[in-house]
């Protein structure tokens, strides 16, 4: 029964886990860098949620969506000014490009938020549905449920709206989504934007039940890779079968091993796949 | 007459859905020149590749001086006596020219030694005063030739060599023929992937043709040119 | 020629404490220095002569830390053996850690490096009992101690550091110049092209990460016993380690001898000088500069300042502008 519960937990979470990680799969996917400072951009989305609430009162769950619009608009910019121009560098330029991103922003936080441990409290925080002998936590559910609404959306957007078949193009074949009219520019700073974006709108579902403080991405790091490597870089289905999967190993290996062990779990999963399968369970060759 | 020195038995391979190499099977002689040809996607590169271990065969089995080396990884089958050359030719663009073949003679020997052996080998294929040129700043044929010295280098008993005379002009492919007939006579094994057919004709004795990874024919100049197969893989139907 | 440079710079580095107070904060910042050059070295083996981009350099350098310290604080063991003891960790993880990451370059290998460097991290900051938690480290206190690694003056630390420097510096020559230095050439610029003349690029690539996992972790000893205590950020921590690590040498000139250290005696200084004139203001503000001095100097030459001179010097001998 017990097991039944972290199943159902692991669920719930995975489900955010999922909308966190679609974000960077979508960078890579579009790209083909990894963004090393995307855990930032889901601190600043808790942020932005959480002056949302104590600003103008609004809950987390709505403050989330003007988080995505804000660092949409962040990420686009981000794209403009610096991914865009490393784009054809060495590997060496990219990476440390994003990893200058990592520390300016974390380090622009901590100066512009300082270093206290901030937390909302909503009406429904503690509370809890009962189905039968499990319980399900009301923000876990609402979250999971605003991930799903989410994860519709993306999908729509990507098959169904031209500026998502637009991307995909521009994914698969730059050259030839030019000749088609295509910007291939353009679609790369949607792309990043989206990205940044979606990361950011799980942080801030999330933040009923997390504190928010500038470090907070760093706990998310090795998650959000697992979560991608898992499901396949570059893959939005795989980040979601990641997620739930990841979500799942989380909170079952609670019930068996101490907190410490569960770390080097989601790692030896994490480096078993990178290693068999790079591509990952669901993931396209890049 | 000795045994083969390659044995090539029944070797398949299967990429996802593609069928690149059916059941090809053919025997190499010490000393022997022979050619591989084939229409583009034929399968050359990829039989070359599984000779000499960048890929495993889904099937089948390569015998190296009648010493099973199937799926062994290629530093093994160099280590063995086989090499090859690459097709867009794969020179360490950093390195210096003399550095690029020393490194080929670290299989067998140290520092000091390789790079005496790396001149050496320099000097066999007519190469003199750019060893330390950058391999980046070399031209085609000058490149080509420092490939052949960088596997010269590893003291192959086979050598493969894939699209050597690719970028060339009749005259330096005229010289390539006579450096490879060269090798020959100085005891070496060859097996010479080449698009032009006029070179293939004058310097193989014997010629093996794949069309869709599988072998249509074999045999010598005269009756390859002559095969209605052959024809009909070049040229299409209409000219057989 | 270049060795002569070597040396004249090894002794000026030995003569300079004459000149400096044994207690005060220059000759404290030169041995940081030193230590951060000498890391870039070890990282130098990895990231400079094979083009494996490694983010996960903290992890070596924490076995290190913890390993001695640990042994030290539960077993009384003198840190010279410790460091060792961690060296040999650090070794088994290292080459633990290649196969998986056999086949990885470029972004996914650093993405590997990293994750691992964080999950140490991780168990680090919640294994209290063991590892003392998010709290850290103290390293006991024995005074003047050659045996216990200790000291009261940082006059000896400096040598010390400076004999590391001078030791990674030259491993990593002897490396270079060695089959293996030729054989991780050939790796870095074509691994088939090098597996098919023979080169076992599987063996090369874990004898250069173990050898500078070692190395690295011996440092992180050296660490923890100059700075008398640390924590599971300061040793395995992203950006304080590994990204410097790499940092320092790419600056410098990634794959050159003198790449780490250039790169070293150049950023640890001005990050100290920036600390302590902005930092008392606000925590992060010399972080912050330093983020977008790695971006801009990203954008304008991802190769180094050794290139950047070369090429700068180059063009003076062609006679004519910069």
């Amino acid at each position: 029964m017990a097991f039944l519960q972290a199943v159902i937990d692991g669920l719930l979470i995975g489900g955010v886990y999922a909308v966190i990680s679609s974000g960077l799969t979508l960078v890579f996917g579009v790209m083909g860098i990894i963004n090393f400072a995307q855990a930032e951009f889901l601190m600043l989305g808790m942020f932005v949620a959480y002056f949302a609430w104590q600003l103008l009162g609004l809950d987390p769950l709505i403050g989330s969506l003007i988080s995505f619009a804000v660092i949409f608009c962040l990420g686009v910019l981000v794209q403009m000014t610096l991914i865009q121009r490393v784009l054809r560098a060495p590997p060496v330029a990219q990476i440390f490009a994003t990893v200058g991103l990592l520390i300016v922003i974390e380090n622009a936080a901590l100066i512009a938020f300082g270093s206290d441990f901030r937390s909302v409290s909503t009406s429904y925080q503690t509370s809890a549905l009962r189905v039968g002998p499990i319980f399900i936590s009301v923000p876990y559910l609402a979250a999971f449920l605003m991930s799903l609404l989410s994860g519709c959306a993306l999908w729509l957007f990507m098959n169904k709206s031209w500026y998502g078949r637009a991307m995909r193009a521009t994914a698969q074949d730059p050259m030839a989504a030019n000749l088609m009219g295509i910007d291939a520019d353009r679609m790369r700073q949607i792309a990043f934007g989206l990205g940044v974006g979606l990361t950011a709108f799980g942080g801030a579902v999330i933040l009923p039940y997390f504190t928010v403080h500038p470090t907070v991405g760093q706990q998310f790091v090795v998650l959000m890779f697992t979560v991608v490597v898992l499901g396949g870089l570059g893959s939005v289905a795989g980040a979601v079968v990641g997620g739930l999967t990841v979500g799942v190993i989380q909170s079952v290996s609670t019930l068996f091993f101490p907190i410490q062990l569960q770390n080097l779990i989601l790692f030896i999963v994490f480096i078993t796949m990178l290693a068999l399968r790079p591509t990952g369970l669901i993931g396209a060759a890049r | 007459m000795s045994a083969p020195i390659l044995e090539i038995r029944n070797i398949s391979k299967r990429f996802g859905g593609l069928q690149a190499l059916d059941d090809v099977s053919f025997d190499v002689a010490r000393g022997e020149i022979v050619g591989l040809i084939g229409p583009n996607g034929a399968g050359k590169s990829t039989l070359f590749n599984t000779l000499v271990g960048l890929h495993s065969p889904t099937s089948g089995s390569v015998r190296l001086e009648g010493e099973d080396i199937t799926g062994l990884k290629p530093h093994k089958v160099a280590a063995r006596g086989m090499t090859k050359t690459f097709q867009n030719v794969a020179l360490f663009a950093e390195t210096s020219v003399l550095d690029n073949v020393l490194i080929g003679a670290l299989l067998r020997s140290n520092v000091a030694e390789a790079r005496k052996i790396a001149e050496g080998c320099l000097e066999r294929v007519g190469l003199v005063g750019i060893a330390n040129k950058l391999a980046k700043d070399l031209s085609f044929p000058e490149r080509a030739r420092v490939e052949v010295a960088r596997s010269l280098a590893t003291q192959p008993k086979v050598l493969l060599l894939d699209e050597v005379m690719a970028a060339l002009n009749r005259v330096e492919m005229q010289e390539i023929m006579a450096l490879i007939r060269q090798l020959r006579d100085d005891g070496l094994t060859v097996v010479v992937v080449e698009h032009h057919m006029h070179a293939i004709m004058s310097l193989c004795e014997r010629i093996i043709v794949l069309n869709f990874g599988r072998k249509i024919a074999e045999g010598s100049p005269e009756d390859i040119s002559r095969n209605p197969e052959v024809v009909r893989a070049y040229l299409g139907r209409e000219y057989a | 020629m270049r060795y002569w440079i070597g040396l004249a710079a090894i002794g000026i580095a030995a003569a300079l404490p004459i000149f400096l107070d044994p207690m005060g904060y220059p000759i404290r910042v030169l041995t940081l220095a030193m230590l951060f050059a000498a890391l870039g070295q070890a990282w130098n083996i990895v990231g400079g002569l094979a083009n494996q981009i490694s983010l996960g350099h903290a992890a070596f350098f924490g076995l290190g830390a913890y390993t001695s310290t640990l042994l030290l604080i539960n077993f009384g063991i003198s840190p010279w053996l410790g460091m060792v003891a961690g060296a040999a960790v650090a070794s088994l993880a290292a080459f633990l850690l290649s196969f998986p990451t056999m086949r990885l370059s470029g972004h996914y290998f650093a993405l590997a490096t990293l994750a691992f460097s964080e999950v140490l991290r991780v168990i680090a900051t919640s294994w209290s009992e063991v590892t003392g938690g998010p709290v850290g480290l103290s390293v006991p206190f024995s005074p003047d101690s050659f045996v216990q690694l200790q000291f009261r003056s940082t006059l000896p630390y400096y040598y010390i550091i400076l004999a590391a420097l001078v030791l990674v510096s030259v491993v990593f020559l002897l490396i270079r110049e060695s089959a293996l230095g030729y054989r991780l050439r050939a790796v870095k610029e074509n691994v088939e092209a090098a597996e098919v003349i023979g080169v076992d690029t599987t063996r090369v690539k874990i004898i250069a990460a173990v050898i500078s996992a070692a190395l690295t972790a011996m440092l992180g000893t050296l660490y923890a016993q100059f700075m008398y205590f640390f924590d599971p950020d300061a040793v395995f921590g992203i950006v304080a380690i590994s990204v410097r690590a790499a940092i320092v040498t790419i600056l410098g000139g990634a794959g050159t001898i003198a790449g780490p250290i250039i790169g070293a005696f150049f950023i640890i200084p001005v990050e100290e000088l920036a600390n302590s004139y902005l930092s008392s203001r606000t925590a992060g503000l010399s972080q912050l500069a330093f983020g977008l001095a790695l971006i801009g100097i990203i954008l304008i030459e991802p190769r180094g300042i050794l290139v950047l001179i070369k090429e700068g010097t180059a063009r003076l001998r062609k006679g004519g502008k910069l």
